[in-house]
């Protein structure tokens, strides 16, 4: 290992040493990318370092994924029954919003990952709008046959379905300590990453402000060419080192609190939900998680309008008696996220360059997509970088903006009375483009054209599903051309009332699959 | 529905079975479960294909029968009229059960004989009333001719699996397998889209390094490999006798 830092970076100077500082799921995910990608088990791929501390414990945030996640384990050469027995991993379907739009019992919808039954060719929203009948089915009833596999229990595929392939779309949730390790055994033994288990204690400059090597305890310098930071919320090089401010957004979004639990099953057979429920509190809501063995369970909640005395009855009531036996763990939450995250050498994946709160599970899916962008855009000098992370910052800071709006959609729409929900109807508290949005969407449904950037996070069919499960009516008076094919509509409608016939005849329950996936496996096609 | 007992001269002692029933328990399957040794015997007629376990999602050989699901168009007037039976169906009645702990104590047998007693093969009349039946025990209590070259498909059977075994294990090591995808059109224009029939990837089976060709040849599973290949030609004759049953069903 080259121990001696050179003081000045050539601008030719090729990127062929990568350092990941820190060894959570932000950590192994970017590695071990970065090393499939660029070959770091063989002779002419980059070198790419892992440094994690043995004493700073991972903080675990997101048990929940994005559908990203299988493109993801399969750029990394994972075989998906591996991931799933070793992670105590199961399929997620999306999301239930109960008692978000105002509380009563049964006030639930979904935010399901299938697209819309003719999305592409007609805006089903405004014909769904149309339907006159008092009971007719909920917008994600209507028009996606997953959320009627959801509400059955059912999985997202069988077991002679290949691996990675769906027949409704799916995401998963995980154990995200099991998944760190998972991550680190594969990214160490098949795609050539090495490990340094020591502490970083300080970081040596070069004389252009970039990073030369970071000093460990037992190890001596760790030099590089790029610097990674996943260490997480202490963002020890691009917030301490680099002093990069932090843009807290707790204005738009209130949570500051997390009240995390671990939940057991009451026994071997009970049913698994395939998505997440997310239940909507006094002072914020409850995500509810099911993975293989045990369900993860917590209140995110704003401080401002609830004691933390509050929070745990709340959580104590959603949990049930058992709670007293179970070790309720307390997160603050910061939201918000660097104004940039990538300066000089050094980028930040994970916690170090953010974090909003648990709704919609965009932790991880930034982690992808950052892991992404670093892989395939690698510059391969140290003169391109500059240009790298001008994009990178560009294209995040984008990325960061979307979901914030994207977030604030769920809680804006809310009628719920108490203070916190009222509050979060403020307009002062909803950033212009979101009010921009809604402004265009009181006559018509979000659409894709609403969208154009290739760095879009969140698809239109995810904002409509919001929109119209939260009972937004858009006025369709001025629009009606946009409702001449109601014939093709009423053929998309029937056709998704036929698919939840056959799904429901066709696919196993979540756990029935879960076992079978641990006795048998799946095949690879 | 199948109830399989295990099978004994005591309680089976007049037992008396009707052979060309067997044929019978084939007569609703569009894809019978096949082993390797019996590839060459198959591939004369059906269509030699892989399919996915239901339960476990693992692949299976089998022979293809049909189209349509239940439907197998060798299953004529009651009878088969297929030149070679496959060896799921001549087995029948028989099974092999893993032996319970006390029969496996100490000894090598790991399996026993089970029968079905829901087979249609079981007679009623005595076995001097029809030249054609069977006994499977004889008078003095000791397996019958007829019940010992059933034993002996059986064994067939059991080391057929282990071959099976061997070769979907080379299959997958090396990459080898494909879905089959295979659009019909039949005489009287329905189309018809199978899916879920996988089959060999020629293409690289004929990339395959020198090592791994050898292994597979040592191992005999070049052979079974090939035979698979050209038994897809039998699809042909299978949308042939479907065009006839179309064509004879509306004469």
């Amino acid at each position: 290992m080259n121990n001696s830092t050179n003081n000045s970076a050539d601008v030719n100077n090729p990127v062929k040493k990568v350092v990941v500082v820190g060894g959570g799921i932000a950590g192994w995910l970017t590695a071990g990318r970065l090393a499939a990608h660029h070959k770091a088990n063989t002779e002419t791929g980059i070198e790419v370092v892992l440094v994690e501390s043995p004493t700073v414990p991972a903080i675990g945030v997101g048990e929940g994924t994005w559908p990203t996640m299988r493109s993801t384990l399969i750029a990394l050469g994972i075989s998906e029954t591996d991931f799933i027995r070793e992670c105590d991993a199961s399929f997620k379907q999306g999301a239930k919003f109960a008692k978000w739009v105002d509380g009563a019992p049964e006030d639930f919808y979904y935010h399901p990952l299938v697209l819309p039954q003719g999305f592409s060719k007609a805006d089903m929203a405004g014909y769904w709008l149309a339907q006159q009948n008092q009971n007719k089915d909920s917008f994600s009833q209507a028009v996606c046959f997953q959320e009627a596999v959801c509400e059955q229990g059912l999985a997202p595929k069988t077991i002679r379905t290949p691996e990675f392939d769906a027949i409704a779309n799916y995401a998963y949730h995980l154990d995200s300590g099991k998944f760190a390790v998972f991550l680190q055994k594969h990214c160490t033994e098949k795609l050539g990453v090495q490990h340094v288990l020591d502490d970083v204690v300080g970081i040596q400059s070069l004389e252009n402000g970039d990073i030369g090597a970071v000093a460990t305890k037992e190890n001596g310098n760790l030099s590089g060419d790029l610097f990674v930071d996943c260490t997480g919320f202490s963002s020890l090089l691009l917030g301490k080192h680099f002093k990069v401010p932090f843009k807290s957004c707790s204005d738009v979004l209130f949570i500051d609190t997390a009240l995390a639990v671990q939940v057991p099953y009451e026994d071997e057979n009970t049913p698994i939900a395939s998505h997440t429920i997310s239940t909507g509190q006094e002072a914020g809501w409850i995500w509810d998680i099911g993975l293989q063995h045990r369900r993860g369970v917590g209140y995110v909640y704003s401080s401002k309008y609830s004691s933390e005395e509050q929070a745990r009855a709340v959580l104590a009531k959603y949990v049930g008696p058992k709670i007293d036996s179970l070790n309720i763990r307390k997160i603050p939450i910061k939201s918000g996220h660097r104004e940039k995250f990538w300066t000089n050498n050094c980028v930040a994946v994970g916690l170090s360059a953010g974090f909003l709160e648990p709704l919609e599970a965009s932790a991880l899916v930034l982690v992808e997509l950052s892991a992404q962008m670093i892989c395939e855009q690698l510059p391969a000098t140290r003169d391109a970088m500059d240009i790298v992370a001008k994009r990178f910052n560009e294209t995040f800071l984008y990325r960061w903006d979307k979901i914030i709006d994207f977030l604030k959609l769920h809680y804006m729409l809310s009628k719920r009375t108490e203070d916190f929900w009222a509050d979060n109807r403020d307009p002062k508290s909803i950033p212009d483009s979101l009010l921009e949005l809604m402004k265009l969407w009181e006559h018509r449904a979000p659409a894709d054209f609403d969208f154009t950037s290739n760095n879009e996070v969140f698809p239109a069919a995810s904002y409509q599903y919001v929109l119209y499960g939260m009972g937004f009516e858009s006025d369709y008076t001025q629009s009606q051309y946009l409702l001449n094919n109601r014939s093709f509509a009423d053929q998309q409608f029937a056709k998704n009332k036929e698919m939840i016939k056959k799904a429901n005849a066709a696919l196993p329950s979540n756990r029935e699959l879960l076992d079978k996936i641990r006795q048998y496996g799946f095949s690879s096609m | 529905m199948e109830n399989l007992v295990e099978i004994n001269n005591e309680a089976h002692k007049n037992l008396v079975l009707n052979p060309a029933k067997a044929e019978a328990h084939g007569a609703n399957l569009r894809l019978i479960p096949a082993v390797v040794p019996e590839f060459t015997n198959l591939a004369v007629q059906y269509p030699i294909v892989l399919t996915k376990n239901e339960e476990t999602g693992e692949f299976t050989f089998a022979a293809m029968l049909g189209f349509d699901q239940e439907e197998n168009l060798f299953w004529e007037n009651n009878q088969w009229q297929g030149i070679y039976l496959p060896l799921q169906v001549q087995r029948q009645p028989f099974f092999l059960g893993k032996a319970s702990e006390r029969a496996s104590k100490g000894d090598a047998q790991d399996y026993v004989v089970c029968i079905d007693t829901n087979s249609p093969m079981i007679s009623k009349q005595s076995v001097e009333s029809d030249p054609q039946l069977q006994k499977v025990y004889t008078d003095s209590g000791a397996e019958s001719e007829y019940f010992q070259q059933s034993k002996q498909c059986l064994s067939h059977l059991l080391q057929g699996e282990l071959d099976n075994a061997k070769l979907l294990d080379l299959l997958k090591q090396f990459d080898l397998l494909q879905p089959l995808s295979l659009e019909v059109t039949f005489v009287n224009e329905q189309r018809m889209r199978l899916n879920g029939l996988y089959t060999i990837n020629q293409d690289k089976l004929a990339a395959l390094t020198n090592e791994h060709v050898i292994t597979l040849h040592k191992s005999a599973l070049l052979q079974p490999i090939y035979t698979m290949i050209a038994s897809l030609g039998q699809v042909y004759a299978l949308i042939e006798r479907k065009n006839e049953k179309i064509t004879s069903a509306k004469e």
